[in-house]
């Protein structure tokens, strides 16, 4: 195995890190529904509330 | 400058959620009329509660048609008066101010809360529109008994309501 074979070149675009953007869906996705629950169940929710 | 299309998706998906983020607490303050404990209870000299003609007799007090006043004493270790009650449909200020050291007054399971600290009163506005036997806890360290430290507030249909606070 020669050391061209280990090598390949790739464009900007080229680069598809397709399971990073998965990953950091999901991260996005978990921060969302728990910032859902946090503020308009449990806060919001838990009324009576302070309006004063 | 040349970003890769995902940096794209993530900076903008970033910058969504901070948006949103404070979208969500400008609704809560604006839409949902969610309001932070202020100072607009002003100042009392810790000394001399007793002596405030509010506070020398720590009560609920009709002050509208559905509108009460409510003036809690904290001090080591209950809350005066013991027991609040209160009518259902009801908006109801609470002026709670501290004798002694710092203490927290929080109707249990409720977003109702706040710190008591003496020289200054707390004073909170709080709708009830349904009948329901709540606790009322100190959450601030206050020594020695705190965890005995707690109070009842009971709202109560408007029909059985008789003024009563023991």
């Amino acid at each position: 195995m020669s050391a061209d074979n280990d090598t390949k070149e790739l464009g900007h675009e080229e680069f598809d890190p397709i399971g990073t953007l998965v990953l950091i869906g999901i991260y996005f996705l978990i921060l969302v529904g728990m910032w859902i629950f946090t503020y308009f169940i449990e806060f919001l929710g838990n009324g009576p509330t302070v309006i004063g | 400058m040349n970003i890769h299309t995902y940096e794209k998706i993530w900076l903008i998906g970033a910058l969504a959620l901070i948006v949103g983020f404070i979208a969500t607490v400008t609704y809560g303050a604006a839409g949902a009329g969610v309001a932070m404990v202020d100072a607009s209870g002003g100042t009392i000299d810790a000394n001399a509660v007793t002596d405030d003609e509010d506070f020398g007799e720590p009560r609920v007090e009709q002050v509208g048609e559905n509108e009460y006043d409510v003036y809690v004493i904290a001090q080591q270790f209950i809350f005066r008066p013991d027991t609040i009650v209160v009518p259902a449909n009801s908006t109801v200020t609470f002026h709670v101010t501290s004798i002694d050291v710092i203490h927290g007054f929080q109707v249990v399971g409720t977003n109702v809360n706040t710190m008591v600290v003496p020289g200054q009163v707390a004073e909170i506005t709080v709708e009830f529109d349904e009948p329901k036997e709540y606790g009322i806890l100190c959450n601030e360290y206050c020594g020695q008994g705190h965890h005995d430290m707690e109070g009842k507030l009971n709202v109560v249909p408007e029909d059985e309501y008789g003024g009563e606070s023991e």
